[in-house]
């Protein structure tokens, strides 16, 4: 006979071992499809290259030679796979140097800057949430529903540039801002942060408001629990598995978001290598960075559902 | 209620710690200059990598066999001392400076000129703008220590001016061996007026003066650079680039958009300089191989169509002159031989009509036996080229034609478009000091040549003057030959001269640039006390 806590960590390896073979199908088809649409669509990479030499035609062909590309295009695809399994994602068309060195390299960055922005959308996305469900009736509630809602409206290319005019204008206030350097890292983080923040608040007052009308609430009151608390714990958490889910999605999306956040704010990172690369045309980079995001994908919905295994027991039943 | 006391205080204490940082960094000896850059090129190594952007920190790293002179155009001795050129122009010699030391410690000599043109040459290193400027380059011979022979295969008047650019600036043969072409552009080393401490791709370049400079060309106004420390950081969307300034995270940065421009230089903390480049003109060329832009009354039929004036007011405001010319320098300025077709599209619709395209329905669109006045143009994404394009095909479609636009994403993309072949006007333009620029892009077999159009006499014309390596006046003669007939065929719709807007804290001093345009001397900045 199996015991509870058996059949429930084989229920989490079933769908953890799941979402792996997921993972590495996505991470095939995400670039095998971008090894050809980026040719579509990006044009010649020696095009690109050359754009401020002027080669001859012979020279141009040569230098198409000496960097495989030449080959029929299905032949560096094959040549490309086999690459990518022996961990090799090859080197850059631009400076020779190695894909995963110059992704190395950015990720800290954007990390830095993800993690930062994950925490702010968490914080925002929970409070409006929280106070949307909560105060549903009142302006507070209604105010904090509109607010989630504009978070979702306005891109970061907007809030971005409003964000560094407001800074510009404080600054002239509080000169003592420009030390702090918070221009770095601080405003970027919570513009992409409020950008996220829109989806989880909405989820999080859907859950809640579905959640208060459950049985075990109303055990609660029975028991004399007083209203915040009741909300807050025994309202919640049931409400924060499909919460958890959507923030590995977010996570993923701000990894995207970081796009337009750092071009705005002139931070590095991969968001502006990945424009960088694909405009050049300096295709195994772009490739490279899909592999990557394509990895980060399937670890964070990996953890999305040990971490909800964690917070609600239902779900560990083997059905 | 312990804490609400304490709330003050830290404030107080963090107060006090951030005005202490801020008073140490005002009263520390060292100064240290922030330069705004616009665009974060994938490589900064200038034999190796082509963007002009990298030439801003390195021009001040790097000094060139010689320089030109922004003002007159010509060329005075840099790390050459003398040059002779022989009379069939295969062979320049070059006398080199004596007691000139890379930033490394070692010696720059003939073997050092030799080491960075070969590693230049080298097929494996995938030049991507420098070996294309050696042109007809066969061997580099070592004469003698201090001396040192380049022999081409064939006369090739732009050598000079090749080695008067960055990009064939001398660097410490023992850094090219040491890290090799992939982390060169990490750790380089030349003999000019800054040393090259960092670079972080997509975030800075920091560069330190050197106090051993003592070989300064007549081009600097100062012998030794006084800013201790200059850092270059990039920023790519043109909408934060003001702001950047006037929030004082940068001294100087380049590219401002005109609406910014105009509150710069009205303002009493910064300066505005526009600052022309060197080149060609923002332009569109007609493809002469394709209906109804094979014919050239037609062609010019759409150049009179267009009002350039107001269009170039309308996109850059007060700040970029009106192009008339294909090629634009200091010592180059090929003035049209007649004067250029102007905005009157009356005479726009009289040789449409001359040439059987008429006015055929009450929309007043013009057709041809039955075949309607369709135009395909194609412009890239870049340098307000494409809401140019927007204007140009408003000014076709009053006189009469149908027209559509295409806005291709990126360089590739618009060689595709331009190979595809579907168009009837692309644009593309590209910079530089020496007029031989044109031979890509109006000889029969240019790698640009995206008119199309094959003609002996221009093809002629171009290959003599890249060859007449002795006399100036006589190349420019030729270039102006050229010039008429572009102009007489109608090649090109030719817009606006490119000026770059840079926008300066006026604290800085000394702000000039190089004959190439784009180039500070940094070695001439200082900030007021």
């Amino acid at each position: 006979m199996v015991s509870h806590s058996d059949r429930s960590s084989i229920g989490a390896l079933t769908t953890v071992g799941r979402r792996f073979i997921e993972g590495v199908l996505t991470a095939w088809t995400a670039v095998s499809l971008t090894f050809f649409a980026l040719r579509l669509i990006a044009g010649d990479p020696i095009a690109s290259l050359l754009s401020q030499g002027l080669a001859s035609p012979d020279q141009v062909e040569n230098l198409r030679r000496s960097l495989g590309l030449d080959a029929p295009l299905f032949v560096q695809y094959l040549n490309f796979l086999a690459g990518f399994f022996r961990g090799d994602l090859g080197t850059s068309l631009f400076t020779g140097r190695p894909v995963s060195t110059v992704i190395v390299e950015q990720l800290p960055a954007t990390a830095q800057l993800a993690f930062a922005g994950l925490g702010f959308a968490l914080l925002f996305g929970l409070t409006l949430g929280v106070i949307s469900a909560w105060k549903e009736e009142t302006p507070l509630g209604q105010f904090a529903a509109s607010l989630a809602g504009l978070a979702t409206a306005l891109p970061v290319a907007f809030t971005g540039i409003l964000g560094l005019i407001l800074y510009r204008q404080l600054l002239v206030v509080i000169p003592l801002l420009s030390v702090v350097k918070i221009r770095r890292l601080f405003l970027p983080a919570l513009l992409l942060g409020f950008a996220s923040a829109g989806a989880i608040a909405r989820v999080v007052q859907a859950g809640l408001k579905e959640t208060m009308k459950g049985p075990y609430i109303l055990a609660a009151r029975a028991r004399g629990i007083e209203h915040g608390f009741r909300l807050l714990w025994h309202a919640l958490r049931p409400a924060l598995p499909p919460v958890v889910s959507l923030t590995a999605l977010e996570a993923a999306f701000l990894f995207a978001g970081t796009v337009v956040t750092e071009t705005v704010f002139s931070r590095p990172g991969l968001g502006r290598l990945l424009v960088t690369s694909i405009l050049q045309g300096d295709y195994p980079i772009a490739q490279g960075l899909v592999v990557l995001a394509a990895v980060f994908y399937t670890i964070s919905h990996m953890l999305a559902d040990i971490l909800a295994f964690t917070i609600d027991p239902r779900l560990r039943r083997v059905t | 209620m312990k804490h609400r006391r304490l709330i003050p205080l830290i404030i107080l204490i963090f107060l006090f710690v951030s005005t202490s940082t801020a008073c140490s960094i005002g009263t520390k000896e060292s100064s240290t200059l922030v330069y705004g850059l616009t665009l974060s090129p994938t490589g900064i190594d200038p034999h190796l990598n082509a963007s002009s952007e990298l030439g801003i920190p390195l021009a001040s790293v790097y000094d060139t066999l010689v320089f030109r002179d922004p003002a007159s155009g010509e060329f005075v001795p840099g790390l050459s001392e003398t040059w002779s050129i022989s009379p069939d122009g295969l062979t320049y010699t070059f006398f080199l400076r004596r007691g000139v030391t890379f930033h490394d410690g070692t010696i720059f000599n003939a073997q050092a000129v030799q080491a960075n043109l070969e590693y230049v040459m080298n097929p494996d290193h995938h030049s991507q703008k420098a070996q294309f400027m050696l042109g007809p380059l066969q061997e580099v011979e070592i004469i003698d220590d201090y001396t040192v022979a380049l022999y081409l295969s064939e006369p090739f008047a732009p050598l000079l001016d090749s080695l008067s650019d960055v990009y064939l600036g001398m660097a410490s043969p023992v850094a090219l061996e040491t890290w090799g072409p992939t982390e060169y552009q990490f750790h380089q080393v030349g003999t000019g007026p800054y040393r090259f401490v960092e670079y972080i791709p997509n975030d800075k370049i920091t560069l330190t003066r050197n106090p051993d400079y003592a070989w300064a060309p007549s081009i600097y106004q100062n012998a030794k650079a006084k800013i201790d420390t200059i850092v270059f950081r990039f920023y790519e969307d043109p909408a934060t680039r003001a702001i950047a300034l006037e929030s004082g995270e940068v001294d100087v940065i380049g590219e401002i958009p005109p609406h910014d421009a105009d509150r710069i230089a009205v303002s009493s903390d910064f300066d505005l300089y526009p600052i022309a480049i060197p080149g060609q003109p923002m332009q569109f060329f007609f493809n002469t191989k394709k209906a109804p832009t094979d014919a050239a009354l037609v062609r010019r039929a759409l150049i009179h169509a267009i009002n350039r004036p107001q269009a170039v007011k309308t996109i850059f405001g007060v700040y970029s002159p009106v192009a008339d010319s294909p090629f634009l320098a200091s010592s180059f300025n090929l003035e049209p031989q007649e004067s250029f077709p102007t905005y009157d599209p009356e005479t726009a619709g009289t040789l449409l009509d001359e040439v059987g395209w008429r006015i055929t329905d009450e929309e007043g669109h013009r057709s041809r036996n039955d075949v309607p006045l369709e135009l395909h143009i194609v412009a890239p994404p870049w340098g307000s080229n494409s809401e140019m394009a927007q204007l140009i095909r408003a000014d076709w479609e009053a006189i009469g034609a149908r027209v559509t636009l295409e806005i291709a994403p990126g360089f590739g993309p618009l060689k595709e478009a331009q190979a595809e072949g579907e168009y009837h006007a692309i644009g593309i333009n590209l910079f530089g000091t020496d007029p031989d620029l044109l031979r890509s892009f109006y000889s029969s077999t240019g790698l640009y040549n995206w008119s199309q159009f094959e003609d002996p006499e221009i093809d002629r014309l171009l290959t003599q003057a890249a060859q007449e390596s002795l006399d100036l006046d006589a190349r420019l003669n030729l270039y102006e030959q050229v010039s008429s007939r572009v102009q007489e065929e109608a090649l090109v719709l030719p817009i606006r001269n490119y000026v770059n807007l840079v926008a300066v804290n006026n604290r800085v001093e000394g702000l000039h640039f190089t004959a190439q345009g784009w180039y500070p001397i940094l070695i001439d900045l200082q900030l007021a006390p």
